[in-house]
């Protein structure tokens, strides 16, 4: 038997380790390796690795199941996370209240006092000697821009238990 | 008759802490066998798995119960740790990178699969295994520690089949010299 008849073997019995061979390879296969020395060896070693593999049992901390289910817990709960158990990476979809209450102060405000200070532009204009359109623009662009920008911020500022992810 | 899968289904959908319990004692440990597989170290993967099961809380409504829940798992936990490993590239486990990738970080400590080695066979593999490109490593565990389906390993890894069983092959031709020419 030539080298490639038996590499041919052998490929069929990576495959069927594998799960992807054939019913009909596989009797093929079988047969062969009723007389094949060399593909039988091949199998051997096969087997050997895959029963290495299992050989292995890796240690699990021992506090590891206690501190995930606390964290399950309180996540489904309340639906935050517990503080300083995070990994860096992790997600929260809650936004917390106060940033919410933050964004809609800060938004109020930013119309309130823009109104106010759109009718006080005419008072303005006379003692700082610029028209009323001049001083409305300053109200624009000085108050209600960054306020508006302040709000938004604080939308997307992380709250104390929020995540980088 | 309700199946198991569906009845995980349904208790992530409706975030039940007592499903989850229970599917955190049942896949611990596997999930951290595989994340060591998968990273080829042993620190930090506590921090992964921990993460892995807040991912399932949260998303737990995609797993429709349609298949075993194992594969899916991995595949939450999978990529948790590419994201991580994203921002931190110490090394890839993406396929197209295989060949320019170191597989493991240096380190003076044991590997992992040196300390856990607990028979014959698998002292012998160890070192072998620990300097494995992470691709190959990860589709030996997952076809023959978590006994998964060719289908099932190319779910997780976002790979075709054909591809998943090129890395067994390459695989196996890696760890059998240690082996042949043996009697069993």
């Amino acid at each position: 038997m030539n080298i490639d008849h038996h590499q041919s073997f052998q490929r069929m019995i990576d495959e069927s380790l594998a799960g992807a061979i054939s019913a009909e390879k596989e009797q093929s296969l079988r047969e062969h390796l009723s007389t094949c020395a060399p593909c039988q060896e091949y199998l051997s070693a096969s087997n050997r690795v895959i029963a290495g593999l299992s050989g292995f049992s890796f240690e699990v901390n021992p506090s590891l199941n206690a501190r995930v289910l606390a964290t399950l817990r309180l996540q489904a709960e309340g639906g935050h996370r517990v503080p300083g158990g995070d990994t860096g990476t992790m997600r929260q979809h809650h936004m917390p209240f106060k940033n919410w209450a933050a964004f809609a102060a800060a938004l109020s405000m930013s119309f309130v006092g823009s109104r106010l200070m759109y009718q006080m532009a005419e008072r303005l204009a006379a003692p700082t000697h610029f028209v009323s359109a001049q001083v409305q623009a300053g109200v624009l662009v000085f108050w209600l821009l960054p306020s508006l920008c302040a709000a938004l911020c604080l939308l997307a500022a992380p709250g104390g238990n929020r995540g980088i992810a | 008759m309700e199946s198991e899968t569906q009845r995980i289904a349904l208790g992530l959908r409706q975030r039940d802490v007592a499903v989850l319990e229970a599917l955190v004692e049942q896949y611990q440990y596997r999930l951290v066998r595989y994340l060591v597989s998968l990273l080829g170290r042993r620190d930090g993967v506590d921090d992964f798995v921990q993460e892995t099961w807040l991912r399932v809380l949260e998303r737990g409504g995609s797993y429709d119960g349609q298949s075993r829940f194992e594969p899916w798992l991995f595949r939450v936990a999978r990529n948790i740790a590419l994201d991580a490993m994203r921002k931190r590239p110490m090394f890839s486990l993406d396929s197209n990178e295989v060949d320019g990738v170191h597989s493991s970080p240096a380190s003076i400590e044991p590997s992992p699969y040196t300390i856990a080695a607990r028979t014959q066979d698998a002292e012998r593999l160890a070192h072998s295994l620990q300097t494995l490109e992470p691709v190959y490593r990860e589709a030996l565990v997952l076809r023959f520690q978590e006994d998964l389906s060719l289908q099932e390993i190319s779910v997780i890894v976002g790979a075709p089949v054909s591809t998943v069983a090129s890395r067994i092959y390459r695989g196996l031709a890696t760890l059998r010299p240690h082996f042949e020419g043996e009697t069993a």
